[in-house]
Order: structure tokens, then C-alpha cells, then sequence
């Protein structure tokens, strides 16, 4: 029941080019534009806003070009663990704020409440357009992009005395290397898994560390060894980090992000301002009515 | 929210923390050790390697390994490193906060619980470290794993008591076996890894220019 390949549920990290008309916007738009859009789908709590909300980010994936199948990918690994949130929340109501609603279904201690249903939907939803939202800015966006893209919003921070062009290129760092790591942790589980170790055997969490340990400490190992390679590299290419750096690639704010963010200034605007509370009111009034007959 | 004094308090710490950065510089080790130990504990998060254990205590779901890269990067480069690993740490246990289960994941979509307390993970190891090194070195990388993940725990559970989450007295007992095991297994890596990673180095070191 090994799932070697990490690598391709990292989908987080990973630059695909397509050409699309989200490849082409300015690295700053789409920073901030999909973190507004994170920050939006975080706060907002009505289910039918949340399947909206999910029903744009997939609609941001097609428009990227991106295979939806790549892209969902991405949650994988915590699938389990979600299915079995949901399947709890649905059944016992876990993790509800109001109690008031009538069962459709119960038996035992178990009963599904139209309630339980929105936030099972509400919690799918949120989740998957969260997944969606950070892999399509990895996906639409390369790892130099990014760190302009991040230099350059960060930069008026730097009067605090913040070192942003440090920041920003430890960032694209540690997001360059997530793919290259991972790959090395597969190598690393499967060599261990050829000599007969059982990863994902004990729950005993000492037991679990005695399996993870050969493949924890050589990771380390090998990531600290290609820190001191990367190290070499960029002092022998003459890079001193530091303000007053020029940049050979200079980063053009065109119409298409002066749309780009405009639509999203007005998805956030609809996202908050229809009342989807009443939408999801009316919803749960109807499931009732259907439990009832 | 209720606590308008916390929040001053927040800020003024992050004043604080704005004006020590401006008196040190970075060099390209330290950038770069900050951002492979950053890829880590990110590569951590994102594949599940970083939770021992789906059952018992739920709460520190986010923490259980994600944290000692975080100290070896303070261990290893110092105070800044260790501040700024544990802020890659800190947005990612945000960011990764919805995905989590119910009581956890309001708590930790809050940044004041999922970032401010991280970023201290690193400073309080590195100076630990550097306060014990000279006396006993394995001595040290251990005290420095205790304390990190100590500080992990109590800076957590403590903001998310104060920000009126959650109480104390409900917290406390489902948090402490889970913190001694987090504790256990923290030092252990980190003391085999620092120790091999200076072994390596140490004969590494005659021949660098």
C-alpha cells in the first residue's frame, strides 16, 4: 500500500507551460489576485458560496490549460484524511455550529442533518478550491516569475528595514526545491523499502521515527550538501544579495493585468455581497422538505 | 475579536523583529540554508511525512516533525535563519490550515497562532545551541531540540489560550503526551543529523580556499 510517487502528487511547485492567458500576466497580478481570492475563499462560510468559489478556480485551471486531472492531482495524499472528515462531519455532525436541524436519516448515534450535508459540501468545496488556488499560481507562474514577482511586492518593506530581496530569493529557494526534494525522498523510501523496511507501519510514534530516521537524516544530509554546492555556485557567479541589486529581467504591468485584476475585484465584490447565507437558508428549508416526504 | 491588546502586543513584536533584521546581513550560506531547510519542512507538510500518528491527540496535527528542520536551520546559521525558516514553516502550517480538521483548522487559519509563534522556533534553539556549545556539543543540539519543540508547543497552545480558543485545562492534558513524543523524536534527528552534517564538514573544511 506504497504510494512512491511523491513527486507526482507535489503538484504544488511545479511549473507547467502552456502559454495561456494566465502565463502572461504580470507575476504581481496573480500573487496578488489569487492570494485575495485564498484570503476569500478562507473567510467565506456559506456552502453555495464555496461552490461558486470552487466553480471559478476550476474555470481559472481551464483557462490555464492546465489538465484538470494534473491539477487535482494535488489532493492526493490527503485524500483519506478528508474523506474520512467528511464522512465523520456528515454522520455525527462534527464540528457544527447550530444544531437545528432535523434528521433526514438516523440510526444509532449516527444521522445526517441537511446542516451536516452544507458543511460537508461547504468543507469539500473550500478545500479543493484551496488546493486548486496554490497549485495553479505554481503552475501558471515560473520559480523566477515568482521571485520578481515577490521581490518586487515586497521591496516597500524594505524602508522597515526587512531584507526583502533576501526573503525573496530564500523563497524561491525553498519553492524551487520542494519538486527536486521530493524526488529524493522517494529515492530515499524506496531504497529503504527494497531492504525490507515497513514505512508505514507503526502507529507507535517511537516505532514510526526508528523507520523514518534512515530516510529523514540522509535527507537532511543531502539537502545540506546541495545547500553548500548551491552556495558555491552563487558567490562564484558574483551574487552578494543586498539592496541595489539590478535585474536583467524587469517586469512590465500590461492591460491584461489591469483586467485580470479588475475581474477579480469584481468576483470579490459578488463573492461577498450576494447573500449566499439566505441561498444556502433556502437550500436547507428545501432538503428538509424533500427528508419529509 | 476581543483582544486589541494583543494585537498591540503582536505588533509591537513585529516592530521588534523588523528592527533586529536591520542590524544583520545575510550572507549566501545563511540565505541559502534558510530556504533548502524552508523546502523541507514545506516538502514535509505537503506529504504527510511530518504527522506520526492519525489517531490520538488531533492537536498538534501540524507540528510533529515540520519543526526540526526549523531548528537545525537556527542550529545550524543562526538566530536570523532559524526566525525566517520558521516563518516558511509558519505560512505553510497557514496555508495548509484549511485542510486540517475541525477544531484545528480555525485555530490555525488564525496567523497569530500558525505564524507569530513559529517564528521563535529557530531563535530560541539557535541561542540555546550557542549558549551550550562550547561546554558539551551533543549536549547542546539536544537541550537546543528540547527547547525548540518547547517552544513550538507552549507558544501554540499559549496563543491559541489567550486568543480564547480553547482553555488550559483541556488543552494541557491532549497536548502533553503528544509534546514528550514530539520532544523525543525532535532531539533524536536532530542531533544525528547535526552531528553527521559537522563530521562531514569538518573534514570538508581543510579543503575549502
Amino acid at each position: 500500500m506504497e504510494d512512491f510517487e511523491l513527486l507526482r502528487n507535489v503538484t504544488i511547485g511545479q511549473y507547467l507551460p502552456t502559454g495561456s492567458l494566465l502565463h502572461r500576466l504580470d507575476p504581481r497580478t496573480k500573487i496578488v489576485g489569487l492570494g485575495m481570492l485564498l484570503l476569500a475563499i478562507i473567510v467565506h462560510k456559506a456552502a453555495s458560496g464555496l461552490l461558486v468559489g470552487l466553480l471559478l478556480v476550476l474555470g481559472l485551471v481551464i483557462l490555464a490549460r492546465v489538465p484538470l486531472s494534473f491539477a487535482l492531482g494535488g489532493l492526493k495524499p490527503a485524500l483519506p484524511i478528508l474523506l474520512l472528515l467528511a464522512a465523520l462531519q456528515l454522520l455525527f455532525g462534527w464540528g457544527m455550529f447550530s444544531t437545528s436541524c432535523h434528521p433526514l436519516w438516523s440510526w444509532w448515534v449516527m444521522s445526517i442533518t441537511p446542516c451536516s450535508v452544507q458543511a460537508v459540501i461547504a468543507l469539500l468545496a473550500r478545500f479543493t478550491a484551496l488546493i486548486l488556488l496554490t497549485s495553479l499560481l505554481t503552475l501558471t507562474t515560473s520559480i523566477s516569475e515568482l521571485a520578481h514577482g515577490a521581490e518586487a511586492l515586497l521591496r516597500p518593506l524594505q524602508r522597515l528595514g526587512v531584507p526583502a530581496d533576501e526573503l525573496a530569493m530564500v523563497f524561491t529557494i525553498a519553492l524551487r526545491f520542494v519538486p527536486t526534494l521530493a524526488q529524493q525522498l522517494e529515492k530515499l523510501l524506496k531504497a529503504q523499502a527494497a531492504r525490507g523496511a515497513d514505512i508505514h507501519g507503526g502507529t507507535n510514534p517511537l516505532q514510526r521515527t526508528r523507520q523514518l530516521l534512515p530516510v529523514l537524516v540522509p535527507l537532511f544530509l543531502t539537502t545540506l550538501r546541495r545547500g553548500e554546492e548551491l552556495t558555491l555556485a552563487m558567490e562564484a557567479r558574483g551574487y552578494t544579495g543586498g539592496p541595489g541589486r539590478t535585474h536583467y529581467f524587469r517586469l512590465r504591468f500590461g492591460r491584461i493585468d489591469v483586467v485580470a485584476l479588475a475581474a477579480i475585484g469584481l468576483l470579490l465584490v459578488g463573492l461577498f455581497s450576494v447573500p449566499f447565507g439566505a441561498l444556502d437558508q433556502h437550500g436547507l428549508a428545501l432538503l428538509a422538505r424533500l427528508a419529509s416526504h | 475579536m476581543e483582544l486589541s491588546f494583543w494585537q498591540i502586543v503582536t505588533a509591537g513584536l513585529l516592530g521588534a523583529i523588523a528592527i533586529l533584521r536591520r542590524k544583520m546581513k545575510l550572507s549566501v550560506r545563511q540565505i541559502v540554508t534558510a530556504g533548502m531547510m524552508g523546502a523541507i519542512a514545506i516538502l514535509l507538510g505537503v506529504t504527510r511525512l511530518g504527522f506520526i500518528g492519525p489517531f490520538p491527540p488531533l492537536i498538534m496535527v501540524s507540528a510533529t516533525i515540520m519543526h526540526v528542520p526549523v531548528i537545525i536551520g537556527g542550529v545550524l546559521e543562526g538566530p536570523i535563519v532559524g526566525l525566517i525558516t520558521g516563518l516558511i514553516f509558519g505560512l505553510f502550517s497557514w496555508l495548509q490550515a484549511p485542510t486540517e480538521q475541525p477544531p484545528v483548522n480555525l485555530w490555525f487559519s488564525n496567523p497569530l497562532v500558525s505564524i507569530l509563534p513559529r517564528l521563535f522556533i529557530g531563535v530560541t534553539s539557535a541561542y540555546v545551541y550557542r549558549a551550550l556549545r562550547k561546554a558539551n556539543e551533543p549536549l547542546a543540539l539536544a537541550v537546543a531540540g528540547v527547547v525548540g519543540t518547547l517552544t513550538n508547543t507552549v507558544l501554540v497552545v499559549g496563543m491559541i489560550v489567550v486568543l480564547g480558543y480553547a482553555p488550559l485545562a483541556v488543552l494541557a492534558p491532549a497536548v502533553a503526551p503528544n509534546a514528550i513524543a514530539e520532544i523525543i523524536i525532535a532531539v533524536i534527528i536532530v542531533v544525528a543529523v547535526v552531528a553527521a552534517w559537522k563530521g562531514i564538514e569538518g573534514r570538508r573544511k581543510g579543503s575549502s580556499v
